[in-house]
């Protein structure tokens, strides 16, 4: 059986899957950078070295994300709303019927039908807030890694209201509870909260029957994942590679 | 002095800017493989653009500024004098009058008091436009003359209020209109110093339109065949404020011919609602058909409601003749202002059981609260009938592009399920 290379040309990061049948054999992300072309092909070139594979050996290169018409190398596009479907879909066997994405600069909300397609989606429009951007900045500001933002929710005492999801807002907002002596831990915990709203929120009316999975980079925090399931009163699964499900999504599009 | 002079200086600037806007878009335009040359009418009249003075030495009949839809044009002809719709599609012209209005105001009027300003013939005693004709449809068109002013263009020419009832199925409300319709002719015979028209004249100029709303029509049935792309339909409805009706009737009928051998072009289709869409911001026209959807219907002001239909009347009398108009004008009109506008939904759902579109794509103008607040029900409303719906909130910037065609083309996924 031939292998199926998948791209994800985030704002972010790119993310680029081996893929074999239905199963990821080889993931592998670097921070998104001038030269998205050579920096994706250098880890397609790290899978097929490590795998001892020639161009023979693959099938097909799909790319996805706001950077898939800049690999001239891939056979195959596809939007990553499309690619997330597909991929969270086939990795949850077929159980996932709402998908929540926090992307780098996006926020989506999809629904699947129970063939797998999508029946309805939402995403947020040039607003930054929610979206992993804006972890990125309140890192910043707190000077405080971002891997470990979940931990330090958990220990939080207070769940604190931030009043602004804005990211030119919330940076005066948080430097001044910082000065008012409040806890790095009850600030992120306010963080994660405002951003589980925020879903919320994006999600509206759409129906959340079946099973909901959160991907993307920041579903690795639990943290987030606590407020999100609070706010939205329902379980939030998370697969075990959730920020390689749209480039999986791509490769067996 | 120094802060007169930066003014200008800006204004020069944005002029500047305006202008390469319009040439890159009519560039892209004629570059297309689906242009022919009878389409240039269209394009030089939206090239040259739409300064007040201009408008008036083309049409030669003294030019009355108009908002929206709901004053009948048929009157504006018969009393001659020149209808032109106040529009704004360009991005540089806000940065005019963006600062002296709210931040959060709908784009297309804030793009179109900057045109104002851009607009040299207006300076001083008012300029080109002979008058000004209001209809009170939105909180922004009913503030216009007030943003007007603090923009710095303090207008001299005499302004008429049409005060329009937003509940059309009352017969009280229809009277109502029908005196402000009355009102309105009056209004346009002192300003011409001419009698009010007879009867006849009236009944030439309802022919007229007639003719207009017939040739459109036509035009319309070969955009919801594929055989025109709806971009092009954008422009040439775009165009038709800017010259004498009857010309640019002659020149809408060298173009239909030409369109009718042709083959269906690609894409999946769907209807088009929303907020209007104005030269030279085509971006949604450009990312819909990027994103491979094909409009094939639409219920925007600046394009398929360019006309509210067909006139008819039973009483030919001149009262018959203006009530038709009146009627025509009001009730025909789906502008979301309207508190009973089930006839706008009605107007989507009926069609999708014969024609080929099966989702609705939703364009919300940042600040367009009338349309944004109506999309609400139409999606639950959409949806209940199986229809896809996708609503866009977007602006006259072009840097959301890529997130809306990323949200199109997922769009055109779930339109295939």
């Amino acid at each position: 059986m031939k292998y199926r290379i998948g791209l994800d040309l985030g704002s972010t990061a790119i993310k680029v899957v081996l893929v074999k049948g239905q199963a990821i054999e080889w993931s592998r992300k670097v921070p998104t950078a001038p030269g998205q072309e050579h920096l994706a092909m250098g880890l397609v070139k790290d899978a097929l070295d490590q795998f001892g594979l020639s161009d023979r050996d693959i099938d097909k290169v799909s790319a996805t994300g706001y950077g898939k018409k800049l690999v001239s190398s891939a056979g195959h596009t596809v939007d990553e709303i499309s690619a997330n479907a597909q991929g969270m879909f086939a990795l949850s066997e077929g159980r996932c019927r709402t998908i929540i994405n926090i992307g780098g600069q996006d926020l989506k909300v999809i629904n699947l039908a129970d063939n797998g397609k999508i029946s309805d989606f939402r995403m947020n429009d040039k607003c930054a807030a929610g979206t992993g951007r804006f972890f990125e900045q309140v890192a910043r500001i707190l000077d405080t890694p971002l891997e470990s933002f979940g931990e330090m929710s958990l220990k939080a005492d207070d769940a604190l209201e931030l009043n602004s999801t804005c990211v030119v807002f919330a940076e005066s907002e948080i430097v001044s509870l910082l000065a008012k002596g409040v806890k790095k831990e009850n600030i992120i915990k306010g963080l994660h909260y405002s951003i589980a709203r925020r879903i919320t929120h994006l999600l509206g009316r759409q129906t959340t029957d079946g099973d909901i999975y959160l991907d993307g980079g920041p579903s690795q925090n639990p943290g987030l994942l606590d407020a999100l399931e609070d706010e939205l009163l329902m379980e939030v699964k998370v697969l075990p590679q959730p920020q390689f499900t749209v480039a999986f999504g791509a490769a067996i599009s | 002095m120094k802060q007169i002079n930066r003014e200008e200086r800006l204004r020069e600037k944005v002029k500047s800017r305006y202008k390469e806007e319009v040439r890159q878009e009519i560039k892209s335009l004629r570059e297309r493989p689906d242009y022919f040359p009878e389409l240039d009418y269209f394009l030089d009249l939206l090239s040259e653009g739409p300064e007040s003075s201009i408008i008036s030495a083309r049409v030669g009949r003294p030019v009355a500024a108009l908002l929206c839809l709901q004053a009948p044009l048929e009157l504006f002809h018969a009393c001659g004098v020149h209808p032109f719709k106040i529009f704004g599609g360009s991005q540089a012209a806000s940065r005019l009058s963006a600062p002296s209005l709210p931040a959060l105001m709908c784009p297309m009027l804030r793009s179109a008091l900057g045109m104002l300003q851009l607009d040299s013939a207006l300076d001083g005693d008012g300029g080109g436009f002979a008058a000004w004709v209001l209809p009170t449809t939105c909180d922004w068109v009913v503030k216009f003359m007030e943003m007007m002013a603090n923009c710095g263009q303090e207008n001299q020419r005499p302004v008429h209020r049409l005060e329009l009832p937003h509940l059309k199925d009352r017969d009280e409300s229809q009277e109502r209109w029908l005196e402000e319709i009355y009102g309105l002719r009056k209004f346009l015979g002192d300003l011409t110093g001419r009698k009010k028209p007879d009867r006849k004249t009236l009944a030439r100029s309802m022919a007229i339109y007639q003719k207009a709303w017939h040739v459109f029509t036509e035009l319309t049935d070969l955009k919801r065949t594929g055989r025109l792309a709806a971009l092009w339909y954008v422009v040439i409805s775009n165009s038709f404020f800017f010259d004498d009706v009857q010309k640019w009737i002659s020149a809408l009928e060298s173009v239909v011919p030409k369109l009718k051998g042709r083959p269906q072009g690609p894409g999946r289709e769907v209807y088009l609602a929303g907020s209007p869409i104005f030269f030279p911001n085509l971006k949604m026209m450009h990312l819909l058909e990027n994103a491979g959807l094909k409009v094939v219907m639409d219920d925007l002001c600046s394009s398929e409601r360019l006309f509210p239909g067909a006139v008819y009347f039973d009483d030919p009398s001149d009262h018959g003749l203006m009530k038709a108009l009146a009627q025509r004008y009001h009730q025909g009109c789906l502008c979301p202002t309207f508190a009973d506008n089930d006839r706008r939904i009605n107007n989507i759902i009926a069609p999708s059981h014969k024609s080929s579109f099966k989702g609705v794509v939703f364009q919300v103008l940042k600040g367009c609260h009338p349309f944004d607040l109506e999309s609400l029900t139409l999606e639950r409303r959409l949806k209940d009938e199986g229809l896809k719906f996708i609503k866009l909130e977007t602006d006259y910037t072009s840097e959301d592009s890529q997130n809306l065609l990323t949200r199109l083309e997922a769009y055109r996924g779930a339109l295939e399920v």
